[in-house]
């Protein structure tokens, strides 16, 4: 246990990359999804411009106390899963407070997040937000299906539940990445992080157009600042989390970073190609294709 | 000749069975029971009778080895103690039959099934 | 000694005697029959006092100056003595009951009345067959008699059928008596007995005429119409007479003449009492005329002990003990329901509501019919222990299943009836029959019931482990039902608190059991503290609680089969007294009571089976079961998960918890539950951790477990209800545990219990809290609430708390759960089954965030503006609750190191390694210590962050707000609650089609309509019922001497 003022503050250094870099990836998603919409699209330093205008507004309202914690939930959801996901194989500082927990923690670390947010926007009283969360929770049930069932094969094949003897087992060579070695767990996760990443077909949450913006509706100026902070590390843990167990995990920043990146470009390359689904269409989608290769990768292990 | 008063006996006994189970007339029903009650009193007596013996009837102390040749005096007696039962009950079933006719002017049996399930 | 032969004497002078009295002098004559009725029991009585202290021995009377067989004798023994007194004294109390009937009737019913009380005591005692059919006679006609004292056309008609029905049994009988007298040479019983044991010398029809007569005169199922008229027709005191004296005389006389047909009849016998018992009390069940109902259930008793009678060989000497026991429920609880009955004077059940006016007669009422279907503290509960587990030792499982079946079909239509008398809309009853003259016998038999319910613990081998200290205490608070809410209550938790330190000794070494004590005794302490919030006097809550307690300790302590099961049974009793306590709760405490029998049947026949590896029945005798053990093992498990309400038997569940009086809900959810589980738990351990024997049923149990989980947490999602949301996750928690506990495994059982732990503290808080909400809101439709967050912030907060704790969000203690699932399921390789958990407690959230969204935040409701926080008697308990989940989300390592060690002997101890604080299993670590540290500390940076960012945000109300281009006005509109998983329903809704509801439904109409057509044969017709007789006679005689 290593409560030491260094590790906290490489900790923070590799919270500011990991947000920095969360925030330039998503401009560069933005821009591609315009590029093949036939449009330019946002200069790639929108993102911090946003956040700037967000945090720096003179005047906020709140609907009470709930509805202020909220995002600090959010933010704690992300930035926790990040504290305790090992970022970087081999350094010692950027495991970060990994030693705390395994992989069945950052598996339920990210509901902290999720229901803080649902009851903040919940107080709101924003009917889309309600909306919003209902389709996210009932989304988020089957989605859930085909990871379960990829760490549960991955948790057969290693041994271990823990995140850093996942990645150490997968050094040495690509041949070894979980990607070749149990390529049935890795479609089955790959296609749970669809769901997981919320971009089209599966964005039913925010859903734009339709329930504008959903749970965040409500939200604005510093609020809306915190949210946005935790959606550019988010997904940055969240595809270094698939990163460690299926594709070797990074010894380096970047290796991460490119890594990350395409994980991630995997989500909005889908997104681009099908339209949005129906709340049931998608629940059901997952209990499919999905969930039967899940099934396999278990039973080969068996 | 017992036999054929056993037989007179279940005879009896049967007719006043089967008087049950057709009349639908409740008087009727009282009559055959009283056949079937008397069927039975000659059946009990048919039992206890010996052919050819003697009266179970004493004044002095028997010889010990007349008593084999005499009438077993029990089922008499059973009888009488029967029969006596039966005049009861005969009676009590008549009273009823008054009530039950006061109650819906008939005898038939088939006005008679208020109780039932 | 006063000689039985002044009986007779005494009736018979003064039966005689009152000839002298005319019209004018009634009273006067009437308290000389109650006299001689007195003098009588006087006898009896005495002989049955020197009995019981060994000072008479068996005495013979001869009458007439001859030695038999040339005259009559009667004989005096402890049989005869314990049944005249039981004769005499229901002769007495009946007469008193029926004096102003009686009295204003003539002089005439008086002598009858006097004589059929003789002729009972007479053919009791009798040693002469044929005196014995002349006796029977008399009671007949006596009877027959008797039945005129109501003057209305169904007993004219009553009375016909059953002078004519009995005529026919007694020619029969009367051709058999000369037919044994021709071949056994004698009348004398004794000698007849002799003469077929030495030389076989009655012949065969004799016996068989002479048995199947005795057999009618006990009104079998289904030759019995005519019997059950009589019940239906006749003045309620006179039933009463007939199903405790006249049945109890049948029953002895049957025993008296068997040794003369020999024993080569028991069989059939116990066919016979099986077709009764089963039959009479499955036409019962459609029955709502409450006489023919105590009808039925006579004929199914009497079915039940003619059984025990046939079963004598292989009960040997147990065979009187278990028949008084059962013979004495059923005479005084029959005797006291037909003296209700009269007093009610109502042709349907429903109208015995009006009881409620009297605390007295309610009791006593309630009592009989727990005396009839078997429940502690009652001398039948003792019998049917004895019967079932010797039968179960002598491996006579159908005996077993017979037994159950009936008592469970008999269960089924007088709990329908007690739910009707607690709840249903009051009938006043007749206040000019509430005399105390109609009363006293009542109490006086209420009184016999619990007197030898004690008599039967003192007597029995068991007894000793039965302490009656707590219900003496129990009755205590009965009698004080009238003092206010806040005394009795401080009274109750004083007397929890002082059982829970007595108890804590018996199980120092126990870990298991301390744990288990807790829960129940200190979680019943903090629900009762919510008590105090309740106005008024609450009658009945307490004693009843405090029953349901005392079962729950009794269970903990239990070293026996026997303490465990009754204390089940006082637990079953006390929780449906207070699931039915509810406003709507009738059908759902029905349903609770009917699984819950069911259950314990299944627990009875666990025990019975048990019985047969010989190993004794202390509790640790289940670890060696050597006959059947599967089938021991399912019984039992079965029977625990009805209490666990696992899928398939759960659908009682929802209704009884979500319809329960607020601060009952914990109590039978938080507390209740666990029964089952502590039931399993023993099981389980008993089972031991490599039993093969167990694996397949384990493998399956497992498989319930999982499925119970999904569909309980489905159903929640979809409930609109509060409470029933609530009680449908209670389902799934089950679940969790006994899917943990089928693993077998160190680290599953951690799981399980700490599970159990954690469904005990949020349960208790989620329903104290919804429950008070509730009242206080006065609706359970969470769409109909909303933004209470700001009217209820401290019930916000521990709600929040406790749906963390389910959600298996660290860094709560619910998250130590789901981490060692995890571990456990993977270590176990139950991968589907855990992928299965998995799912469903995602799909937790659903019901998580509607219950907490719906009901605290959203739009306030205008009509909700006034409210303000909820009572402190219920935030107390609360918050002392979220005081043990944080102390057990910090410390986890304080709690599950006593607990590995104490489950170490059964499956060894190598599940996890701890560093420090840091658990670590073969697979992965968690440190629950450090997750709190770490994520407190990020929380609060992040938290100073947004204050310092946006100090200055301004408080506005929910309600201000833009919605699809309006601004709405009614907050109703602005509240997305109602069906709000719509879609997930759409999607995977299907699963949960309430299939297991339909199944039990169906098999409820198919017995009703089973019972519907069966009881047709009853078509009143004097005719019919003749033939049934004969019938009887004739397929008797086929099936037992022709051959077949």
């Amino acid at each position: 246990m290593d409560y030491s003022l260094s590790r906290f503050l490489y900790t923070l250094l590799g919270l500011f990359i990991v947000m920095n870099w969360g925030m330039l990836m998503s401009s560069t998603m933005r821009r591609i999804i315009a590029r093949v919409s036939g449009r330019i699209g946002i200069p790639w330093y929108q993102p911090w411009i946003d956040l700037i205008k967000l945090y720096s507004l003179r005047s906020q309202i709140t609907h009470g106390t709930m509805f202020y914690l909220g995002p600090v939930f959010r933010l704690m959801g992300g930035v926790g899963l990040f504290l305790f996901m090992p970022m970087i194989y081999g350094s010692a500082y950027f495991m970060n407070y990994s030693f705390s927990g395994d992989l069945i923690l950052i598996l339920y670390f990210q509901f902290f997040g999720m229901l803080g947010m649902a009851l903040g926007a919940g107080e709101g009283g924003q009917p889309y937000s309600a909306i919003g969360i209902s389709r996210g929770l009932s989304q988020f049930t089957t989605i859930e299906v085909p990871m379960t069932l990829a760490v549960i094969s991955l948790a057969i094949q290693y041994d271990t539940l823990s995140i850093t003897e996942i990645v150490k087992a997968q050094q040495g060579s690509i041949a070894n990445w979980t990607l070749f070695t149990n390529p049935f767990a890795t479609i089955a996760a790959m296609l749970s992080l669809l769901g997981a990443f919320g971009h089209s077909p599966f964005n039913l949450v925010k859903a734009p157009n339709e329930i504008p913006i959903g749970p965040p509706t409500e939200y604005h100026g510093t609020f809306l600042g915190v949210l946005r902070t935790n959606g550019a590390i988010l997904h940055v843990t969240e595809a270094a989390l698939f990163m460690n167990l299926f594709f070797g995990g990074a010894t380096s920043w970047l290796e991460l970073i490119l890594k990350t990146f395409v994980i991630y470009f995997w989500s909005v390359f889908v997104g681009v190609v099908f339209p949005r689904f129906r709340i049931e269409q998608s629940v059901r989608w997952f209990l499919k294709w999905p969930t039967l290769i899940g099934i396999i990768s278990i039973l080969i292990w068996m | 000749m017992v036999q054929v008063i056993l037989i007179i006996g279940l005879m009896l006994m049967l007719l006043g069975i089967y008087g049950f189970m057709q009349s639908k007339n409740l008087l009727k029903i009282v009559i055959a029971f009283t056949l079937f009650n008397t069927g039975i009193n000659i059946i009990m007596v048919s039992v206890g009778y010996l052919a050819d013996a003697k009266a179970p009837i004493l004044d002095k102390l028997p010889d010990l080895n007349e008593i084999p040749n005499m009438v077993d005096p029990v089922p008499q007696a059973m009888v009488l103690t029967a029969i006596v039962i039966g005049l009861g009950v005969t009676a009590l079933m008549l009273s009823y039959v008054l009530k039950l006719h006061q109650e819906k002017r008939s005898l038939d049996i088939n006005n008679f099934k208020d109780l039932k399930w | 000694m006063v000689s039985p032969i002044y009986i007779i004497v005494i009736a018979l002078g003064i039966a005689f005697s009152l000839g002298f009295f005319g019209k004018s002098k009634l009273n006067f004559a009437g308290i000389l029959v109650f006299l001689g009725l007195l003098g009588m029991s006087f006898i009896s009585g005495q002989w049955l006092f020197a009995f019981l202290n060994d000072t008479e021995v068996n005495t013979l009377i001869f009458t007439a100056g001859f030695q038999p067989p040339y005259s009559i004798s009667l004989q005096m023994g402890l049989n005869e003595a314990v049944l005249t007194s039981m004769v005499n004294i229901a002769g007495l109390l009946g007469f008193v009951y029926l004096f102003r009937e009686l009295t204003t009737k003539g002089i005439h019913l008086l002598m009858v009345y006097l004589v059929f009380v003789m002729s009972m005591n007479v053919s009791l005692m009798t040693r002469d067959l044929f005196n014995l059919f002349v006796f029977l006679e008399i009671e007949t006609i006596a009877l027959a008699g008797l039945i005129l004292l109501i003057n209305r056309k169904e007993a004219f008609q009553a009375g016909m059928k059953y002078l004519i029905a009995s005529g026919i049994i007694s020619g029969f009988l009367l051709i058999g008596i000369i037919m044994a007298y021709q071949s056994g040479g004698s009348l004398n019983i004794d000698d007849l007995i002799l003469a077929n044991s030495s030389i076989g010398k009655i012949s065969a029809i004799a016996g068989f005429l002479i048995l199947v007569a005795f057999v009618l005169e006990l009104k079998p199922f289904p030759a019995n119409g005519w019997g059950i008229d009589v019940y239906t027709a006749a003045h309620p005191g006179i039933g009463s007479l007939v199903s405790a004296a006249v049945a109890t005389t049948g029953l002895y006389l049957l025993y008296k003449v068997l040794p003369i047909v020999g024993s080569q009849f028991n069989d059939y016998l116990v066919a016979i009492g099986a077709i009764s018992f089963i039959g009479s009390n499955l036409m019962g069940t459609r029955q709502d005329n409450p006489n023919r109902l105590l009808g039925y259930s006579s004929v199914g008793q009497v079915g039940l002990l003619t059984i025990i009678l046939g079963l004598a060989p292989s009960l040997g000497n147990q065979t009187l003990p278990i028949a008084f026991s059962i013979l004495v429920s059923h005479f005084a609880a029959k005797a006291g329901l037909f003296w209700i009955s009269g007093i009610i004077q109502s042709n349907h059940i429903k109208d015995w509501s009006g009881l409620r006016s009297s605390p007295t007669l309610m009791l006593l009422f309630g009592a009989f019919l727990l005396a009839l279907i078997g429940f502690p503290p009652f001398p039948s509960f003792y019998g049917k222990w004895e019967l079932l587990l010797t039968m179960g030792g002598n491996q006579q499982y159908t005996i077993v299943l017979i037994v159950l079946l009936g008592s469970f079909i008999e269960a089924i239509y007088l709990m329908k009836w007690l739910g009707y008398v607690i709840k249903i809309e009051r009938v006043e009853i007749p206040r000019e029959n509430l005399t105390l003259h109609k009363q006293i016998p009542i109490w006086i038999m209420g009184l016999v019931l619990f007197a030898m319910g004690f008599l039967m613990n003192r007597l029995n081998d068991y007894g000793a482990s039965i302490d009656y200290l707590p219900l003496v205490f129990i009755f205590l608070l009965f009698v004080l039902d009238f003092l206010p809410v806040s005394f009795k209550n401080t009274l109750s938790i004083g007397g929890l608190l002082f059982y829970f330190i007595h108890l804590w000794e018996m199980v120092t070494d126990d870990l298991i059991r301390q744990i288990f004590l807790v829960i129940f005794l200190i979680g019943g302490i903090l629900t009762f503290v919510a008590g105090y919030a309740q106005k008024g006097k609450r009658p009945g809550f307490y004693p009843t609680a405090l029953l349901m307690y005392l079962g729950l300790a009794g269970i903990i302590t239990a070293q026996g089969m026997f303490d465990f099961f009754y204390n089940w049974e006082l637990m079953t009793v006390g929780s449906y007294f207070l699931i039915i306590r509810g406003k709507r709760s009738m059908p759902h405490a029905y349903s609770y009571m009917l699984f819950s029998i069911g259950g314990a049947y299944l627990l009875l026949a666990g025990f019975a089976l048990a019985a047969a590896s010989g190993a004794g029945e202390g509790l640790q005798a289940l670890q060696s079961i050597s006959i059947l053990p599967e089938w021991v093992y399912g019984l039992l498990a079965v029977g625990f998960m009805s209490k666990t309400a696992s899928l398939g038997l759960h659908i009682w569940l929802p209704g009884a918890h979500g319809e329960a009086e607020s601060d009952v809900s914990p109590m039978v959810s938080a507390i209740l539950l666990k029964a089952g589980v502590f039931g399993l738990v023993v099981l389980f351990l008993s089972i031991g951790m490599y039993n093969p024997s167990a694996e397949r049923l384990l493998y399956v149990l497992g498989w319930v477990g999982a499925l119970t989980t999904l569909m309980g947490n489905m159903s929640a999602a979809f409930q609109e209800d509060a409470k029933r949301l609530l009680a449908y996750s209670s389902v799934a928690q089950l679940g969790y545990i006994l899917f943990a506990f089928t693993m077998m495994t160190q680290m599953a059982w951690l799981a399980g219990f700490t599970y159990t732990l954690n469904h005990f503290l949020f349960k208790a808080i989620l329903f104290l809290i919804i429950g008070a909400i509730v009242v206080k809101l006065g609706t359970h439709n969470m769409y109909q609430m909303g933004g209470m967050i700001k009217k209820m912030p401290f019930s916000f907060i521990a709600v929040l708390v406790s749906i963390i704790v389910i959600g298996g969000i660290p860094p709560l203690s619910g998250f130590a759960g789901k981490w060692l699932f995890y571990n456990a399921i993977l270590e176990k390789g139950w991968y589907f089954q855990g992928a299965l958990i998995f799912f469903s407690g995602i799909v937790a959230f659903l019901y998580l965030f509607k219950l907490i969204y719906s009901v605290f935040l959203g739009q306030l409701k205008d009509n909700h503006r006034h409210m303000n926080e909820i009572s402190a008697w219920v935030l107390i308990p609360s918050y002392l609750l979220i005081i043990g989940i944080m102390i057990f989300s910090a410390f986890p390592k304080e709690v599950l190191i006593p607990i590995s060690d104490a489950i170490a002997p059964y499956f060894g101890n190598d599940a996890l390694v701890w560093e420090g604080t840091k658990a670590v299993s073969h697979l992965g670590y968690w440190d629950g210590t450090t997750i709190a540290i770490v994520v407190g500390t990020a929380f609060m940076l992040i938290l100073a962050w947004l204050i310092v960012l946006s100090a200055k945000a301004q408080k506005v109300e929910q309600f201000n707000i833009v919605f699809a281009a309006e601004r709405p006005f009614r907050p109703e509109t602005t509240h997305v609650s109602y069906n709000i998983y719509a879609g997930f329903h759409k999607a995977i809704g299907f699963l949960v089609t309430p299939l297991v509801t339909t199944f039990w439904n169906r098999m409820a109409e198919w017995t009703l309509d089973l019972a519907g057509w069966g009881r047709r044969i009853y078509s009143g017709s004097i005719q019919n019922y003749t033939i049934h007789v004969l019938f009887y006679i004739v397929v008797f005689y086929l099936l037992s001497m022709g051959g077949y």
